[in-house]
């Protein structure tokens, strides 16, 4: 069967989606395309709408207002042509069973499966294949769970906060498995609070906050976006202040004793009119704001918008 | 799909404690309820003793007991930890999950019905024909799917702590007002016309006409499928709607 999509096909497409549970809305109007090959992060607080969002693209909720679409068909069709592998936060495991047997029941299920024994130690599992499931540690059971959305070969792999109970060294060979599935040509949509897993891993980062799409680009757009670069130095002799809060494409501004820190949307400019001051700047830095610190700038200032 | 009917029955088998009540449960209220039934009464308005009367009640009894407890429960666990989710995002269609989850209730009721028939036989000197035996275990064994059908939809209706009491509710209505506590001759009029209608009465009905050497009558056994299609595709239409989140 060669049901793979031509390169250029949209993965996934969301239409003004809307989704409500009384009178909070979870999802609002949101539209997001991805393509094929993509690894996304759908980065946000807890609450942002992520596993919502994440339900409404498997088809585990309809959606109140607007269209999903997977593969150009409705989720479930996606999901029953065995194009979508998930691996859910929610997602419990069938109990009194081994390991390998709830492997072999998901490659069974797939449409396209993957033999067993690859599926198993690909996920890193096959050294406790013959153990109870019920009997797992948290980051093993996050394992199988992960063998379960890679039991086939899937177009699309969804994880809701894949490597939530995993130690550092169980992440990383986590994302190396990960990194080897979209190499291999497959979109990723991670959800995740990690920044620092968004920052490396993905080439799109997708910002949701309060149910609303803040930002979508590379996490070095997104960062650029939250206004910034940093700049600290220190100055001899007096501080003339106010000429400094005059320099150009600040955003923010402090001094400390000797030291001046200010964020700038235009670091080169903000450098060079330092200089066309007259000031002769000591142990000058000029960093990139971490993606945590532009999450945080993005999501504070949607909030004064609100307020 | 064979692998999931197939884990489905092996979870049931390896459920040690669940398999050794379920299996116990109704031979021991057999021979409490039917210790004092008489031998030789017949049953008001038929040619069947009390002491028949009662092998054939309590076998189908017990086998309603262990699939509709058993599955309601199980599944409204399974609801809540997550598991079902996890299965919907797989092709299996909502027919191969209803299946799966009868096909391990099946496994439980065979024994049920065996060891009440052994206890019986033993304890109670009743005495049928091979043939009627044969037939009892066949019928009641096939009736008692038809509520394993009900106990995954309960398992879909109810959730969290209202499973139980739901449960018990359903169980213990069909069960008296179908006949299978005692006859529904004793009822008056009105309720034994509703009764004629309840799958739990023409379950018991398959047995009685068996023992009084009779095949099953037509109407209890179209009953007694259309009560199997509509929990069945019941339960398939919740599995596919299911929007429980853990």
């Amino acid at each position: 069967m060669t049901t793979h999509p031509a390169p250029t096909a949209t993965v996934v497409s969301f239409e003004n989606v809307s989704k409500s549970y009384g009178d909070v809305r979870a999802v609002a109007d949101l539209s997001l395309t991805l393509n094929p090959g993509e690894t996304v992060a759908l980065l946000g607080p807890n609450g942002a709408g992520k596993s919502t969002t994440l339900d409404l693209l498997l088809g585990l909720r309809p959606a109140d207002t607007g269209t999903v679409s997977v593969f150009g068909t409705t989720p479930t069709d996606a999901i029953a042509a065995g194009r979508v592998g998930a691996m859910l936060q929610s997602g419990g495991l069938m109990e009194e069973v081994t390991v390998r047997e709830i492997v072999t029941l998901a490659c069974d299920l797939h449409r396209r499966p993957h033999p067993v024994n690859e599926v198993l130690s690909r996920a890193g599992i096959d050294q406790i294949a013959d153990r109870k499931v019920n009997k797992l540690s948290g980051g093993q059971e996050q394992r199988v769970r992960f063998a379960l959305a890679t039991a086939g070969d899937n177009d699309l792999i969804v994880l809701d906060e894949p490597t939530t109970g995993m130690d550092v060294t169980a992440r990383q060979a986590f994302w190396a498995t990960m990194r080897e599935q979209a190499d291999r040509g497959r979109t990723v949509l991670f959800a995740t609070h990690y920044l620092e897993e968004a920052d490396a891993i993905a080439d799109r980062v997708l910002v949701l906050h309060k149910g609303r799409l803040l930002a979508d680009g590379t996490a070095s757009e997104i960062k650029a976006k939250a206004g910034a670069r940093r700049i600290a130095f220190d100055l001899e002799g007096v501080i003339d202040e106010p000429a400094l809060r005059e320099l150009p494409f600040l955003t923010s501004f402090d001094v400390s004793a000797r030291t001046v820190r200010i964020q700038s949307t235009d670091a080169d400019a903000t450098v060079h009119a330092i200089y066309s001051l007259g000031l002769y700047p000591r142990n000058l830095e000029v960093a990139g704001l971490g993606l945590e610190q532009a999450f945080v700038a993005i999501t504070e200032a949607e909030e004064a918008k609100a307020a | 799909m064979t692998t999931l009917i197939r884990l489905e029955i092996l979870r049931t088998l390896r459920n040690r404690k669940f398999m050794f009540f379920s299996i116990l449960y109704p031979s021991i209220l057999y021979l409490i309820i039917a210790s004092g039934a008489s031998s030789t009464d017949k049953v008001p308005g038929t040619s069947l003793t009390l002491q028949n009367f009662y092998v054939v009640a309590m076998a189908s009894f017990g086998a309603l007991t262990a699939v509709l407890m058993g599955n309601s429960e199980r599944i409204a666990k399974e609801r809540e930890k997550g598991w079902v989710r996890q299965l919907r995002l797989t092709s299996l269609p909502g027919r191969g999950y209803v299946l799966a989850k009868i096909a391990s209730g099946a496994v439980v009721t065979l024994p049920c019905i065996v060891v009440v028939f052994i206890v019986s036989a033993v304890a109670k000197n009743v005495r049928f024909d091979a043939w009627q035996w044969l037939a009892l275990t066949g019928v009641i064994w096939a009736g008692s799917l038809v509520f394993a059908a009900l106990g995954v939809a309960i398992g879909y209706i109810a959730s969290g702590d209202a499973v139980r009491p739901i449960t018990m509710i359903i169980y213990f209505g069909l069960s008296i007002l179908g006949g299978l506590w005692m006859p529904t001759t004793v009822f008056p009029d009105w309720l034994q016309t509703v009764s004629t209608w309840l799958p739990t009465h023409a379950y018991a009905a398959l047995g009685q006409a068996v023992e009084m050497g009779n095949a099953p009558h037509s109407k209890d056994v179209a009953i007694l499928f259309a009560y199997f299609l509509l929990f069945s595709g019941g339960a398939a239409y919740l599995y596919r709607k299911d929007t429980l989140k853990a």
